[in-house]
């Protein structure tokens, strides 16, 4: 499958990777510091395991050409699919969630998996249409080809995941060149469906929703998370705290600290100044990303590293709009940052793309 | 056109449109970093002080347990606050010298304090229960020590007292944590108690309610500095049972010493006034800490405490089944209370040869006499001339053999053998000799009290045979009604009331002519029963002659109210050991009428 040819490594996007690397490298770091309340040096060590994982993963992508996986793109969709459905059949509950599926002692979460394939899926769908911008029936075609795995994210229920997927298609139909009278009429739509689709649910669906959404999943706990996370974030002050002095984060009164509010763990410790250098960086990648596509010639490449942007984009941004308090709270890990497997790997095969995508960029 | 190359103006319109992306990209970071400024340099100094005194706990307000109350109203339990040491493990940063402390203090081992918190995350918030029951002695050394305990809180929480260790153990049965495997289903919390056995369990989704809780703010000493929020418990709803406290009481004192069971029925209703197993076990023991080699104690015990006699232990039933001889003889007509017999004391057949109880026989019986005296030979011939088809139609026609449905779990059915086919040939397996070993109810017979309680019932009411009942209803904590159940019929025995009227009137010559239960006499009251000793299944010679010993009977004879079945393991012979403990009973409830009689005597 590896006909690797040696002038691709000639243009290797360095900074992307360095900002990449560095956010990770932070992760690990941030992981490490929770050590002192029980279990942080593993969570690290299991981190930086995942980090390797991923950047094999990462590598495999990277030595494939992105042109055969956009024309492999209809399997894979039927393989996301599967998968998905699986988890109901499978997938083990946690949480009142059914989004992992177990094998042996690990377990995966299809629906990160889902948002690459949903991204390399709109590209082949555009593409394959072979007109300068897709029509009003195609982008109605595309909606259903997401819908069906777009409703099966939200059964299980996994909000966040499906969260990020709406800005990321549009973002997608936007960069297709899409007239914005479709785009704002599709808006409108969907927006006035939201409330209509809390009707269609079911009781025991309204319940695990807002259990969901509720992030403590305790009757006590509703606005639990959004103050301690505040306090964390702004008890750092300028500075930091450091790591040993990150009381809010050591003494655990930050829940779901190492996975989606890992962000402020950073921020208490490293303060504004860290939190600033942090967002340097995802901001450095986001601008890479887009500097790729907009700079790719073939449309399958730049629509492809535009929506891998786009999930890097959305999910960083709705993941810190979260833990800061700017937005409510739907369950998304911070890209490359927060502690899990699936995430982790995904995000690194997101990177792959977009390095492949660059080197083939000129060919 | 080629997609595959875009012409110039197009890629320009591609440029512009990704660069209209990464605008709003770039916007939404720098609106984060304005949120970020906002939080840490503006609110810093604010946010900082808060993150100080932050600490926040989560008190669970344990829901009150319904009420069980008898059938007056009177409470067969109660709650009353008791004290319970938690552990919060997300307080106790030097976790193993805080253990150590109150390992010490309290005398408990470190282990069993170390295993409980093994359960739990270790940044768990939630209190986690380590010891009911602490007496205010132990508390007071908890709270003198409490700035070197952090994390160790004493919470009070409503605990389940009872009249006495064992009052009605085996109706209301125990509460106690739920265990490992019962969080499984995922019903509970860890740390609920729940019902485990007998009406505690069978009703324990109307018992528990709903806990409530509290998450409060504390400052750096554990005081509570506010309370952000509160969720008032919901209290379990209140259990309005059948059972009379009164007679549950003399019924267990009079067993007491006695292993077996008594079952006291209204055989108007099927209401189950009293039921007792004895030995009882010690239901308070459950409600604190139990420990571990209490329970394998109270388990592995050969007298089996835990198990309920009364519905879940299967005996023969001895000459109480003569009652059901006699019904079926009469009813098909192969037997008349014309007919005699004279008995030896011994009957032969087929070269065996059967004895009576009483050596060297009754003389001349008919059947009613043979009732009175409990004749075995003449019940031998009978029993011949009944058939065993007929005799096993009647015993499950009057419930023997078969599950009551009574409320509580764990029901014994009993046996009543089912004839082989007759044809096409006369099969090995039931010999005439397994007739007349059935006609005296021994042999391959199995019933339970509760199942006697419910025949002796039908014989006292003419035929009725109920479901016995044991809640009347369930009353949430608003007064709303959650259940409630009427007298259900089970089924009907189908008798001339001739023949109804021979039962009732042989059995009241048995207590009241000198009969075999005459240990059951009362003046004032015409108490009706039949006597039964039943041999114990044991193989051995060390048990032999150690005969369970049934009474079942029902009173006033002529207007029956209730019935009392006493049933004494290895007890010997029932008029001897199980009529005295009826007789009991008999006397308490009955009460004022034998006070009357006794008055009249005197003067």
């Amino acid at each position: 499958m590896l006909r690797f040819d040696r002038r691709l490594l000639q243009n290797v996007d360095w900074p992307l990777v360095a900002a990449a690397f560095f956010i990770v490298g932070l992760s690990v770091l941030s992981l490490w510091s929770l050590a002192p309340v029980r279990g942080g040096g593993a969570l690290a060590w299991r981190q930086l395991s995942w980090v390797g994982v991923g950047v094999v993963a990462l590598l495999v992508v990277v030595s494939v050409d992105y042109r055969n996986l956009v024309r492999a793109a209809p399997a894979l969709y039927a393989v996301g699919v599967a998968l998905l459905l699986t988890v109901f059949v499978l997938g083990r509950t946690v949480s009142g969630a059914r989004r992992w599926i177990h094998l042996g002692p690990f377990s995966f979460q299809p629906s990160e998996l889902f948002k690459l394939i949903f991204v390399l899926t709109l590209a082949w769908a555009i593409t394959s249409w072979r007109a300068p911008a897709p029509s009003r029936g195609a982008v109605l075609g595309m909606l259903a080809l997401m819908g069906v795995p777009f409703l099966l994210v939200v059964r299980q229920p996994d909000l966040g995941t499906a969260l990020v997927l709406v800005p990321v298609a549009a973002a997608i139909f936007v960069g297709a060149g899409v007239r914005m009278r479709v785009l704002g009429t599709l808006a409108l739509a969907g927006l006035s469906a939201l409330p209509l689709s809390w009707f269609v649910l079911k009781p025991y669906q309204r319940d695990r929703l807002l259990v969901y959404l509720d992030p403590f999943r305790d009757p006590l706990g509703t606005a639990y998370n959004v103050i301690q996370a505040k306090i964390a974030i702004g008890s750092g002050q300028l500075l930091g705290k450091g790591p040993s002095g990150a009381t809010q984060s050591r003494l655990a009164f930050l829940p779901e600290r190492h996975t989606d509010f890992i962000f402020a763990v950073f921020a208490e410790m490293w303060g504004f100044i860290g939190c600033l250098v942090l967002i340097v960086a995802y901001s450095l990648l986001v601008l890479r990303g887009f500097e790729i596509a907009a700079s790719t010639r073939d449309p399958r490449g730049r629509l492809l590293a535009l929506g891998v942007t786009a999930v890097f984009a959305a999910q960083t941004l709705i993941n810190l709009g979260m833990v800061t308090g700017l937005l409510p709270i739907v369950g998304i890990p911070l890209p490359l940052m927060s502690y899990g497997g699936s995430s982790m790997v995904v995000s690194l095969m997101g990177l792959g793309l977009l390095l492949s995508i660059r080197m083939r960029q000129f060919h | 056109m080629d997609v595959m190359s875009p012409r110039p103006d197009r890629r320009d319109a591609w440029r512009r449109r990704v660069l209209a992306l990464t605008a709003v990209a770039m916007t939404g970071f720098v609106g984060l970093l304005g949120q970020l400024w906002y939080l840490q340099a503006l609110e810093g100094g604010r946010l900082q002080e808060m993150s100080e005194r932050n600490r926040i706990r989560v008190r669970p307000v344990a829901a009150p347990r319904g009420i069980l109350f008898d059938r007056s109203g009177l409470p067969l339990v109660d709650n009353r606050p008791a004290f319970t040491l938690s552990l919060i493990p997300r307080e106790m940063e030097d976790r193993d010298t805080v253990l150590a402390r109150v390992s010490v203090l309290l005398k408990i081992p470190l282990s069993e304090l170390q295993e409980a918190l093994e359960r739990v995350p270790p940044d768990s918030i939630r209190p986690q229960r380590v010891r009911r029951g602490l007496s205010l002695e132990e508390v007071t050394k908890l709270e003198e020590r409490k700035l070197e305990l952090p994390g160790v809180i004493v919470e009070v929480e409503p605990q389940r007292v009872y009249p006495t260790s064992t009052f009605a153990a085996h109706v209301l049965g125990y509460v106690r944590e739920v265990s490992d495997d019962q969080m499984k289903q995922g019903r509970y919390r860890r740390g609920d108690m729940i019902g485990q056995s007998g009406l505690e369990r069978v009703l324990d989704e109307y018992l528990r309610g709903r806990d409530g809780g509290e998450r409060i703010e504390v400052d750096a000493l554990g005081r509570p500095v506010q309370v952000m929020r509160r969720e008032e418990p919901n209290p379990g709803a209140q259990v309005i049972t059948t059972v009379d406290r009164r007679i549950q009481e003399v019924a267990e004192r009079a067993m007491a010493g006695h292993a077996g069971a008594v079952v006291v029925m209204d055989p108007r209703s099927g209401d189950v006034l009293a039921m007792t197993s004895s030995p009882a076990f010690p239901l308070d023991r459950f409600a604190g800490t139990l420990e571990r080699d209490e329970w394998l104690r109270l388990v592995r015990d050969p007298m089996t405490p835990l198990m309920n006699r009364a519905l879940q232990s299967q005996y023969a039933p001895g000459s109480i089944f003569k009652v059901v001889v006699a019904a079926a003889g009469l009813q098909d007509g192969s037997l008349t209370p014309m007919d005699r017999a004279y008995c030896n004391g011994q009957f032969h057949m087929g070269g065996w040869t059967f004895k009576d109880w009483k050596a060297g026989g009754h003389g001349h019986v008919d059947l009613r006499s043979a009732l009175v005296q409990s004749c075995n030979v003449f019940f031998y011939q009978a029993g011949l001339k009944v058939g065993p088809e007929a005799i096993l139609r009647y015993a499950r026609a009057f419930g023997l053999g078969a599950l009551t449905g009574a409320d509580l779990g764990g029901e014994r059915p009993g046996l009543i053998p089912v004839l082989p086919p007759a044809r096409p040939r006369p099969a090995r397996g039931w010999q005439a000799g397994d007739t007349v070993n059935i006609s005296i109810g021994q042999g391959r017979l199995l019933v339970t009290p509760l199942q006697v309680a419910r025949m002796m019932s039908a014989v006292a009411n003419g035929g009725v045979l109920w479901k016995p009942r044991l809640v009347q209803r369930v009353e949430r904590a608003d007064g709303s009604l959650a259940y409630s159940s009427s007298s259900k019929m089970a089924g009907q025995v189908d008798l001339s009331p001739a023949v109804w009227a021979f039962l009732r009137h042989a059995l009241t010559g048995v207590v009241n002519e000198g009969g075999t239960g005459a240990a059951a006499r009362i003046p004032g009251i015409l108490v009706a029963g039949k006597t039964g000793t039943a041999q114990s299944i044991a193989k051995s010679d060390a048990s032999k002659g150690q005969d369970h010993a049934w009474f079942a009977s029902f009173a006033p004879a002529d207007d029956p109210q209730v019935v009392v079945v006493v049933l004494v393991e290895r007890g010997g012979k029932g008029g001897q050991v199980a009529a005295p403990i009826a007789r009991q009973v008999y006397q308490a409830i009955f009460l004022e009428r034998v006070a009357m009689v006794v008055l009249d005597g005197d003067s």
